[in-house]
This record gives C-alpha cells, sequence and structure tokens, in this order.
C-alpha cells in the first residue's frame, strides 16, 4: 500500500468514526453511574459491523490485520463522545494478547468472536496498583492432568462488567500462564468498584478455578513478553484516547470563551484567559505529536525497550495534558463548569479513570527514567 | 562564489548523497574550536568560516542558484540545517544571508540585487536589524524612528535598540515611519543604510552576562538615497512580517537545549544526584520534554519539506522551545548547588562544566524575536480566533 493510498484510507476511517461519533448522546455516559451499561452490545456489534474491533486482529482471523495508528484513530473519534464501550481493553489490550497466543484452536475461537462482536474479553493482568510490571505475579496455577487449578485475586480489570469471559495471568512452576477463565466458571467471582466516570473497575477472585488444557492460551516467557507489549499498546490507544478528550474538551471551552459575556465583553477578549487558552493548545498540539511520532515507532515494532520508552513518552505526555486541559476546562467556564449539567465535568472524569489505568504520568516518567536515563548514568 | 558551485544541482542529488557531502564538508572544514559554542559567534571569529562557505558556493543555501545561493528545495535545506546542527556550527552574524538576501530577492528590485547580494557573499558588507525602538518593543508597529524624503534622499531622525552585532555591522536595515497620518502598520517603510554614513552613532549596551552583543544606534539627519527603498513606500510592515516564519523555525530548534543537557549529564554524575529521586523525577520531566519539543519540532520540518506554508500556530514552537531551554538552564544552576552560584566555569571531576552560560543564553530567549507573551497573543488571534 502506497504512502498516498494509505492517508487516504485513514480519512476514511476518520470520517466514518466521526460520523457514528454524530449519533451519540452524553446523556448515557451523564447517567452511566446508575445504569453501569458501560456496554451496550447493540451498539457493540454495530461497531463490530463497521470492523473496529477487528482493526489490530490479523486478517486470516476476520480482522483488517490494520496498524496501531489506525486503531488510534477509532479511539480518538470515539473519546471525544465518551464512548464508555471497552474498545481498548477489549480490541487492544485483550487483542494483543490473544493474537500472540501459542494455542491455536483457542486464538481463533476468541479473535473471531472479538471481531464479530459475540465474544467481549477481558484481560486480568494486574494486582497491586501503580505497577507496570507484568511478571510479578502472585495468583498462582498448580498444574494437574487435564490443565491448571488458579488461585488468586486480579484487579483492576477494565471492561469486566460485560465481559464473556477473562484471560488470566497466573505463575506455575512451568512460569506464567495465560488462561481463559469464562464468565461463571465454577470459583471465579467477580465484584466491582465504580470509577469516577461511572463505568467499573472489576476484581476477579479465582479459588480454585479449574481450567482445562484447551484453554491455556499462553505460557512462560512468550506469555509474560506478550502481556508488557498488550500493555505498552493499549497505553498507547488509551493516549488518543485521551487526546480526543482534550481536543473536545478545549474546543467547548473555547466556544464558551468566545460567548460567555462579563463586563460587557466576551471573556475570551481577556489577555489572562487568552493566554491560559494557548497554554492548554501548545499542550494538546504536544501530546498530538508526540503520539503520531510514537504510533510510527511503535508500528516499526521495535524491541520491548525501545516499545516501552516510546508508550511512555504518550503516555506521560497525553494523562498530563488531559488532566491540565479538562481541568482548567473547569475553572474557565467558572460556577457553571462545576455542575453536573455542563460536559466539561465528564470530560474531566473520564481523562482522570484513563489517566490512572495503565500507568499514569508519574509511573511511565519513573518508568522511563529507570531504562532511558539511570541504567545508562551508571550510579 | 564559484563557477563548479553554480553548476551543481544538489536537488538532483539523493538525499542520502547530499547529506555526505554536506557532513563531510562539516566535519573536515569547520573550525574544532568553535563547534558546540554556547554563545553566538562575532564577525572576527566567523569571518574565516564564511569565506570558506562562499568559496564552495555554500553560505546561502536558501538563496536561488541565480543570485550565488545554493537554490536547495525544502528538503534539501532541511538536510542542510540537521548536519549544521550536527557539526555544532555556530551562529554568525549572519543577517545578510537569512534576512536581507531573501528579502531582495523577493521585494527588491535587480538593481539592489546587483549591489548588495555579491558583497554579502564576499564578506565585505556585514548586515545588522534596526527594528525595535526605545519605545517599541512588543509594540514595534508603534515605531517612530522617521525617514522624511528630500530630493532623492529619505532623512532619518530616530533610534533602533538591541541591535545585535551592531558594532561588528557595515550595513544595517531599518524600520521607518514614512506616513504619520495612516493606521501605524501602514505608514512604514523598510530601508537599507550604509553604516559610514554621516550623522550615525552607536552606544553599546552590556547585558548581564557581561556581553556587549546590543546596541543602539542613533540616527541624527542620516541621508540614504531613495534607491534603497525596498518594495514600494509604506510597504515595510509586509515585508518584515513575510520574514519572520523561518526564523521561529529554527528558534524552536531543540539543538540549543540539548547542548545544555549535555553539561547536566557529567554534573549529575560527579554530585551523585542520580541517586536522589527528586532530582531524578526533574531530569527526567524535562528529559522528557525535550524529546517531546523534537517531535513538535520535526512536525513543521515534514511541513517544510513537503513544501508546505508555515502558518501563526508555528509561534508554539517558540513559545514551548525557550519555556523548556530556560527550566533546562535553571535546573543546571540547582542541581549545582553552590557551584551553581560561580561566575565562570567550573572543573569537577577533571571535566569543563559550564553552568551558567546556558542560564545567560537562554534568558533572552522569551524576549528577543517577539517575546513568549507576544507570541500567546499570535496563537489566541490568529489560531484560537479568540475575540479582541
Amino acid at each position: 500500500m502506497s504512502h498516498a493510498d494509505l492517508s487516504e484510507h485513514r480519512m476514511m476511517l476518520a470520517n466514518s468514526v466521526a460520523d457514528f461519533a454524530r449519533g451519540v448522546d452524553l446523556k448515557r455516559v451523564r447517567r452511566l453511574s446508575e445504569s453501569k451499561a458501560e456496554c451496550d452490545r447493540k451498539l457493540w456489534s454495530q461497531m463490530a459491523e463497521l470492523g473496529w474491533l477487528g482493526v489490530l486482529v490479523p486478517e486470516d482471523y476476520g480482522g483488517m490485520g490494520l496498524k496501531l495508528a489506525d486503531m488510534a484513530i477509532v479511539a480518538q473519534g470515539l473519546a471525544r463522545v465518551l464512548l464508555p464501550e471497552p474498545l481498548t481493553a477489549a480490541a487492544v489490550l485483550a487483542a494483543r494478547v490473544i493474537s500472540d497466543g501459542s494455542n491455536e484452536a483457542l486464538k481463533s475461537k476468541l479473535l473471531e468472536g472479538l471481531v464479530s462482536g459475540d465474544m467481549l474479553p477481558a484481560l486480568a493482568w494486574q494486582e497491586a496498583a501503580g505497577t507496570l510490571d507484568t511478571g510479578n505475579v502472585s495468583a498462582q496455577a498448580t498444574p494437574f492432568e487435564g490443565g491448571f487449578r488458579v488461585n488468586g485475586t486480579k484487579k483492576f480489570v477494565i471492561g469486566a462488567s460485560h465481559a464473556d469471559g477473562y484471560i488470566v495471568s497466573a505463575d506455575s512452576a512451568r512460569g506464567m500462564q495465560l488462561l481463559w477463565v469464562p464468565k461463571n466458571t465454577a470459583g471465579a467471582t467477580i465484584g466491582f468498584d465504580m470509577l469516577a466516570d461511572g463505568r467499573q473497575a472489576g476484581t476477579l477472585n479465582l479459588k480454585d478455578v479449574t481450567v482445562s488444557k484447551d484453554n491455556v492460551l499462553n505460557s512462560g516467557a512468550a506469555a509474560t513478553n506478550s502481556v508488557a507489549c498488550a500493555l505498552d499498546h493499549a497505553a498507547a490507544i488509551a493516549s488518543a484516547e485521551l487526546t480526543g478528550i482534550m481536543g473536545r474538551s478545549l474546543e467547548i471551552t473555547l466556544d464558551y470563551l468566545k460567548t460567555r459575556v462579563q463586563f460587557g465583553k466576551a471573556i475570551g477578549s481577556f489577555q489572562a484567559l487568552q493566554h491560559r487558552a494557548v497554554d492548554l493548545y501548545i499542550q494538546q498540539e504536544l501530546s498530538g505529536a508526540v503520539l503520531n511520532d510514537v504510533l510510527t515507532v511503535l508500528d516499526e515494532e521495535p524491541d520491548a525497550k525501545t516499545r516501552s520508552a516510546a508508550a511512555s513518552r504518550a503516555k506521560a505526555r497525553c494523562t498530563d495534558a488531559a488532566l491540565l486541559i479538562t481541568r482548567q476546562s473547569i475553572q474557565m467556564h467558572g460556577a457553571i463548569g462545576f455542575t453536573e449539567d455542563c460536559d466539561v465535568g465528564l470530560y474531566v472524569k473520564r481523562a482522570m479513570t484513563l489517566a490512572a489505568w495503565l500507568g499514569n504520568g508519574t509511573a511511565h516518567r519513573r518508568r522511563y527514567a529507570k531504562t532511558e536515563i539511570l541504567e545508562g548514568a551508571a550510579v | 562564489m564559484s563557477a563548479t558551485a553554480q553548476q551543481i544541482d544538489y536537488n538532483a542529488m539523493s538525499d542520502e548523497d547530499f547529506r555526505k557531502q554536506a557532513r563531510e564538508f562539516f566535519e573536515n572544514e569547520y573550525p574544532d574550536e568553535l563547534r558546540f559554542m554556547p554563545r553566538r559567534l562575532s564577525w572576527e571569529e566567523s569571518k574565516p568560516w564564511w569565506l570558506t562557505l562562499s568559496k564552495k558556493g555554500w553560505l546561502a543555501p536558501n538563496w536561488p542558484v541565480a543570485n550565488g545561493g545554493m537554490g536547495l528545495d525544502p528538503a534539501k535545506l532541511i538536510i542542510y540545517w540537521e548536519e549544521t546542527e550536527r557539526a555544532g556550527i555556530g551562529r554568525m552574524p549572519d543577517q545578510g544571508v537569512t534576512m536581507v538576501g531573501p528579502t531582495l530577492i523577493r521585494f527588491g528590485n535587480d538593481e539592489q540585487r546587483a549591489k548588495y547580494l555579491p558583497k554579502i557573499l564576499s564578506g565585505d558588507n556585514v548586515w545588522c536589524q534596526g527594528y525595535s525602538e526605545p519605545n517599541a518593543g512588543s509594540d514595534l508597529a508603534s515605531l517612530r524612528t522617521e525617514a522624511v524624503l528630500e530630493g532623492d534622499h529619505y532623512v532619518i531622525n530616530g533610534s533602533k535598540i538591541w541591535t545585535s552585532m551592531a558594532h561588528n555591522a557595515t550595513n544595517i536595515y531599518v524600520l521607518v515611519r514614512t506616513d504619520k497620518a495612516v493606521k501605524q502598520q501602514r505608514g512604514i517603510s523598510f530601508l537599507l543604510v550604509d553604516m559610514k554614513t554621516p550623522g550615525i552613532t552607536l552606544r553599546t549596551i552590556k547585558n548581564i552576562a557581561g556581553g556587549e552583543e546590543f546596541c543602539q544606534v542613533f540616527f541624527d539627519n542620516v541621508r540614504t538615497h531613495k534607491d534603497n527603498l525596498v518594495g514600494k513606500p509604506n510597504e515595510g510592515w509586509t515585508i518584515a512580517k513575510g520574514l519572520l516564519t523561518y526564523e521561529r523555525l529554527n528558534i524552536g530548534s531543540p539543538r540549543r537545549p540539548l547542548q545544555a543537557f549535555e553539561q547536566l549529564d557529567p554534573l549529575a554524575r560527579e554530585l551523585g544526584l542520580f541517586n536522589d529521586q527528586g532530582f531524578v523525577d526533574r531530569y527526567t520531566q524535562l528529559k522528557m520534554d525535550l524529546n517531546d519539543l523534537g517531535s513538535l519540532y520535526q512536525r513543521y520540518v515534514d511541513k517544510v519539506r513537503n513544501g508546505e506554508a508555515l502558518g501563526p500556530d508555528i509561534s508554539m514552537l517558540k513559545v514551548f522551545a525557550m519555556d523548556t531551554y530556560q527550566r533546562l538552564a535553571e535546573l543546571l544552576l540547582e542541581a549545582g548547588a553552590e557551584y551553581g552560584a560561580l561566575a565562570d566555569e567550573i572543573t569537577l571531576g577533571g571535566k569543563k562544566i559550564d553552568l551558567m552560560t546556558p542560564f545567560y543564553t537562554s534568558r533572552p530567549g522569551t524576549i528577543y524575536g517577539g517575546s513568549n507573551e507576544i507570541q500567546r497573543n499570535i496563537l489566541s488571534k490568529y489560531v484560537l480566533q479568540l475575540p479582541n
């Protein structure tokens, strides 16, 4: 595919996402904490039909076999209207781990289900807060003849509330295992904590859960590496979501600055607010430039160190910029900005939950420091 | 300018070949003692390299071949710049090449081009810029130095300030008021003046770093022939504005802050600061800011490479670049603790480390070429379109 073709196909993708987004009403997100309906399976099927759930899935498995730069277009466009469906959690984080799986039969089944929208998987990798270390797992998988028996607790599972099953990482005498645990499996119970934006973070308890050999997705170093890679890719796409959020939040705020009149003129004519708006705009543009570079690096499939450094650059910048822009959006709206009726509050809350997910700014700067600065500094 | 230089079509070369040629030339011919200087070069320091470039036909990469330049297309021009940065080539008193040449090529007439361009290339004329005035800094359009046409001559009265390197210069280009009756921007003209003209006096201004790069230039009934008017009368503002975007791209390059960063590494190692999480956090933030500046800069470089025009949004590059540069220079002093208060270069662990120069070099960066506040006004008005 030539470069010109590529641009054209990305333009078409962006247009179809924008068309879809125009039909989305923020009412649903506003009521999310009551409805708890963060994944509308009918809408999810429509997204599947548009091919968006399979952007990153190889063509052999029914997907589009495209790049992260394409996925970013979809994620950014849908984040502008705060779509709560677990697109990044399922179609990037889980999809990557499944695509890397060594169990061909299971891989086919899960990928085809994901692409069609019929099967919603969630990756349950995390246990402690504030870590990006995928290898340090307490959950235990004890081998028996037919497979493994699993015990442990997985936390902060995003996209779990409507999931049909979980991909669980667990340590064993044979190294790390990635295991497919369908919803309602005996011994597997899921509880939820509500996130600030009304979505749900799952806590998966596993007590003597039996996983047959057929449901072992991947094992050993390959399993650990695939989760690390998935985290980096998902962090980059979450960064794309953050650029969508900051972009829309700044648009709303600029409109307000142009129309809200105080002291006899539009408040956007006051230099204090103009300069602040400019500083927010600079952060937005910086985020876009960094994200673009990072996606280019990731799509070249570099070594793990380069990949993680790139993902950290995107997540650190986009997180901090989105938090700054959305919080300042409240400030520049004044009191109305702090009300439930005003849209900017919804953008602040989604920015906060995406910021905390997959490593916040501090976590990513610390990780970057560890591999890119301290290891070279010979201290 | 050499005859052979004019015959080479650099744009027909592959990017790799051109880069290789530029790299070898800059590596072999540029004086090593002037590489990666933390300040601008004086004319005296610059002259040998100026003449070397001139002889090879490489002094004016952005001028058309017909005018003695290299005639590089945007992609090759970017390579030229990248290679000068890579080789650590210093900033010369280059107003003739960067400002006067392009102005005359775009807005001047044949006589002016024939008279002035060869002397820029030969190093016989060194130009300085007369824009700011004591009462017209950020509000440049309010300038009051006036020029009145008497017979064949414009008679200039007033003064220009912050004129970098004026004491090295043989010529000055000035913005002057030629019509007081119209809106400020519309009554300004662009004039060329020989610094030896009777009535011109100079006062050097010492800056806080102790250097004397700045001057104030006084004009007392200074006569310049009307042939030295560039463009039409009262069109000077448009001419001056048209030249600023490439300058902002240059100012936004991560090169200078990167040089300052290279002082921070050995300092931090010697003082054991990489064991201090507080320091590491600030260091990492700045290092990532610098990388992100690189991404933003690259976006504009790619635009130039693709032949796209640069719009007013490029002001953001200057704002972020200079802000990052200053924060970096400040961390350098903070990290140095007591060393950070010493006036001169220090020696630590056998290495010379220059803590103070990045501070003095970065400080005026948010003031010159349109202060960061003016850049924000530009972004607010022309990009965000916020009301007045």
